[in-house]
């Protein structure tokens, strides 16, 4: 075969790789003190009104979703693209320089988004809370996200496509698709000439907008916070393992399966609203239906290690993983119970949904990032790993926080839930709701502690990321499969 | 067949658009039209309360509380009648809010009144003793932004024609009027200081009489519609 | 409206059934070309496990499509 003298060009790889870590350390840590707030009030005024509950906690969830997984997707993208393509970056100065673009626009844009939710520009719809200029950066982010993508496609050695890229690829389309559509709004300035000229006004309006925000909020966790952290371990579990794909024909099918179920799901955010009976029941039904396929992609991924448990003990970053594919099938599982309609009807606007969000994103989001920076790392830097002691000690103590994180927010929402529904003996309300805040306090510390333990995790994960990068043993050549680490 | 969309990713991104695509059109579309018709009563927000909602928006208190009664029990007894489709035909965006850190604020016009609000804002301990929420002073001494609010109204009054300055109720009176910024401004002035005055607190009154608006006086105007 | 809805119901169901044949039609398809040894899907594993630049691909590409493309994106 022909062998090239050229290598893999991970530059845009790193940077993205740095980039995660900063907003994972930045989010995680606003998320730490919105949650210790909810437990000790005063927390709320230590930076005067820019510290405040409200004002933060769309800052957390977006340097979470926007800034951390994001960049993890990129990140990965940069790397898993030009390999299973068999393709260097290096061979296109074009693509190459869309790939540098790709990354200031986005770290740029990044910075000024969340500079504007701190001074109170917000269009109130989650997770698409930036104001209209923002709305247009990121399009434009994406769109050189997309060239990057079909770009090196079209240069590919590997005609077929590995499962990876399909699920890039759907991530590229879905993601572009919804948010396009659940941002649709009229800025003010432009139609009167008069006010703020960052306001706008959206386009949908009342249980019309409700429907189009959580067709996008429900899909956007599917295609941000799922599909390409499935791409992810699609690549890096057989390949840190060394073992292929369990079935790659399974594989396949829980894509399209995934692809076709998914969407509908999104009406289970809003059962027992005012939106059309059938389509509430539809979101239900689906969201049972989507365990299928689910499970199909987890399952695949833990027959993969069928036979070599054994590494699950020797290697940090299979446990990991291995722990990654477990918590989505604890999520994924958990979902779909919530969407069944009298559960719903306790735990929706309880803390039970945030402790469901923080399941995936935690378990199976956040360790998949870690491992996928951590195998890449002696790849990007000809070095070990630096410490393996350390890997291990941040993978119990993270465990140990995602435990304390989501055994406490069931217990709150459930109790929760209850309280607001019991009455008494004349079957008037038992409590008021104020007593129903108060109850919720050492649960809510116990939830605090639990992200602490997380976020000490991240710190211990960039110093080692950090020192690995400078002060690490060399070694000779690329690392085949596992990546070589110092005790 | 199937092999062959696997090695032409311009097809295969066709084939898996149509697939995640389809949900959305068929959910979303057709209800479209039906679900934007208000019910009867339901009439677009006032200057001062469009500002009001706004701030409502820009410190995210849908972050905490909800706006949607669901049709329960339990719900309808804790906070009045469960919320109607058309009740929100002019909420752009929604505030139904996911998250009751907070209790749900749909009806909250009917049982609360301005000093309590203006109280519970500056420090929420003092009238609801154990309450998590912060105090929000800035709102105090911050002046509402009318000139947005109007921009706002005018723009959904030409674009959606959300029925500003026309009789709706067909009773020969202008339901909500607009009209120019100047006279909007005159009667959102008017409606503050009536506002102001409830609150009981001097410092509100006086911005109020020099021609400023805190924010606090337009969300508790929002906040005393919502009903 | 009763005509948006039905129209709504009939398209949902329609292709939602269509979904659903090809679905089946794709895993019939994958399980049989396999065992008549038409392909092998399994084999397609091995891209993420060889991923050199100089293993050698699974499916190789036409060299000359490849460096059409790989002209005009550089230029």
């Amino acid at each position: 075969m022909q062998s090239p003298a050229i290598e893999y060009d991970y530059t845009v790889a790193k940077w993205f790789s740095y980039l995660a870590i900063l907003f994972g350390i930045l989010g995680m840590g606003v998320g730490v003190l919105i949650a210790f707030q909810l437990a000790f009030p005063d927390l709320n005024y230590i930076f005067g009104q820019y510290s405040l509950f409200s004002r933060l906690r769309p800052i957390h969830t977006n340097t979470v979703a926007f800034g951390f997984t994001l960049s993890g997707i990129f990140a990965t993208w940069y790397y898993v693209g030009q390999r299973v393509l068999k393709v260097s970056m290096k061979e296109s100065k074009f693509l190459m320089t869309v790939g540098k673009l790709h990354f200031w626009l986005y770290f740029i844009g990044a910075l000024l988004a969340v500079a504007s939710l701190l001074v109170r520009y917000t269009t109130s719809k989650e997770y698409a809370q930036f104001e209209w200029p923002f709305d247009i950066v990121v399009v434009i982010v994406w769109v050189l996200w997309g060239i990057s993508i079909f770009g090196l496609i079209g240069i590919r050695r590997e005609k077929s496509l590995y499962i990876s890229l399909w699920y890039y690829i759907a991530t590229f389309l879905g993601v572009a698709m919804l948010y396009l559509f659940n941002n649709m709004e009229v800025p003010t300035y432009l139609i009167t000439g008069m006010g703020d000229p960052l306001h706008s006004v959206s386009m949908y309006s009342g249980s019309n907008d409700a429907l189009v925000q959580w067709w996008y909020g429900h899909n956007a966790v599917a295609f941000v916070f799922t599909v390409p952290i499935i791409a992810m371990i699609y690549y890096y579990l057989p390949k840190e393992s060394g073992q292929p794909v369990y079935s790659y024909k399974l594989s396949l099918l829980s894509f399209w399966g995934l692809m076709f179920v998914y969407l509908w799901a999104g009406g289970h955010h809003l059962i027992y609203s005012t939106v059309p009976d059938w389509m509430q029941t539809m979101g239900s039904i689906f969201s049972i239906i989507l365990i299928l396929p689910s499970w199909g992609s987890a399952l695949n991924m833990l027959l993969t290690m069928k036979g070599e448990w054994g590494q699950l003990k020797e290697n940090p970053l299979i446990k990991f993983m291995v722990l990654a594919s477990t918590f989505y099938m604890l999520s994924t599982l958990e979902g779909p119970i919530q969407s069944i309609k009298s559960v719903n009807a306790l735990a929706h606007f309880t803390d039970w949904i945030p402790g469901h969000v923080h399941d995936g994103t935690l378990g199976w989001v956040g360790f998949m990032i870690i491992a996928a920076l951590m195998h890449m790392a002696p790849r990007f830097y000809k070095r070990e790993i630096y410490s393996k002691k350390l890997l291990e000690a941040q993978f119990w103590l993270q465990t140990t926080g995602i435990v304390l994180y989501f055994s406490s927010m069931w217990i709150a929402g459930i109790t929760q839930g209850m309280m607001w529904r019991a009455v008494d003996q004349y079957g008037n309300l038992a409590y008021s709701f104020i007593d129903t805040v108060t109850v919720l306090h050492p649960y809510y510390t116990l939830r605090a502690i639990g992200g602490l333990f997380y976020l000490v995790g991240l710190f211990m994960w960039a110093y080692n990321f950090f020192k690995t990068m400078t002060a690490s043993r060399a070694i000779e050549r690329e690392p085949q499969f596992a990546s070589p680490m110092a005790a | 067949m199937f092999g062959w969309l696997e090695r032409n990713p311009f097809f295969f991104a066709v084939g898996v658009f149509i697939v995640i695509a389809f949900a959305g059109l068929i959910e979303i579309v057709p209800d479209f039209a039906q679900a934007s018709r208000p019910v009867a009563g339901t009439k677009p927000y006032s200057l001062l309360r469009l500002a009001g909602r706004q701030v409502y928006i820009k410190d995210s208190c849908n972050a905490c509380h909800s706006q949607l009664i669901r049709p329960f029990k339990s719900e309808t007894d804790r906070y009045g009648n469960y919320s109607l489709s058309g009740e929100y035909a002019y909420d752009r965006p929604f505030l139904w809010g996911s998250k009751r850190t907070g209790p749900d604020l749909h009806r909250v016009g009917n049982y609360r009144t301005s000093d309590w609000h203006a109280n519970h804002m500056w420090d929420p301990t003092s009238v609801v003793p154990g309450s998590i929420m912060p105090a929000y002073k800035h709102m105090f001494t911050n002046v509402a932004d009318l000139e947005t609010a109007y921009a706002e109204a005018l723009t959904v009054k030409k674009v959606f024609n959300v029925p500003y300055d026309k009789d709706i109720d067909g009773d020969g009176k202008v339901d909500v009027p607009l009209g120019s910024f100047e006279q909007a401004k005159k009667q959102a002035l008017a409606e503050a200081l009536k506002i102001a005055k409830e609150t009981k607190r001097e410092d509100l009154v006086k911005m109020v009489e020099s021609g400023k608006i805190p924010e606090i006086v337009a969300l508790i105007a929002y906040l005393n519609g919502l009903k | 409206m009763e005509d948006i809805r039905f129209i709504q119901g009939v398209a949902y169901i329609i292709f939602t059934i269509f979904l659903t044949l090809i679905l089946y039609g794709y895993i019939i398809h994958l399980y049989r070309s396999e065992k008549k040894g038409e392909r092998d899907y399994e084999k397609y594993a091995k891209m993420a496990l060889d991923d050199e630049l100089d293993s050698p691909p699974v499916d190789k590409r036409d060299e000359k499509e490849r460096e059409k493309k790989l002209k005009r994106s550089s230029e």
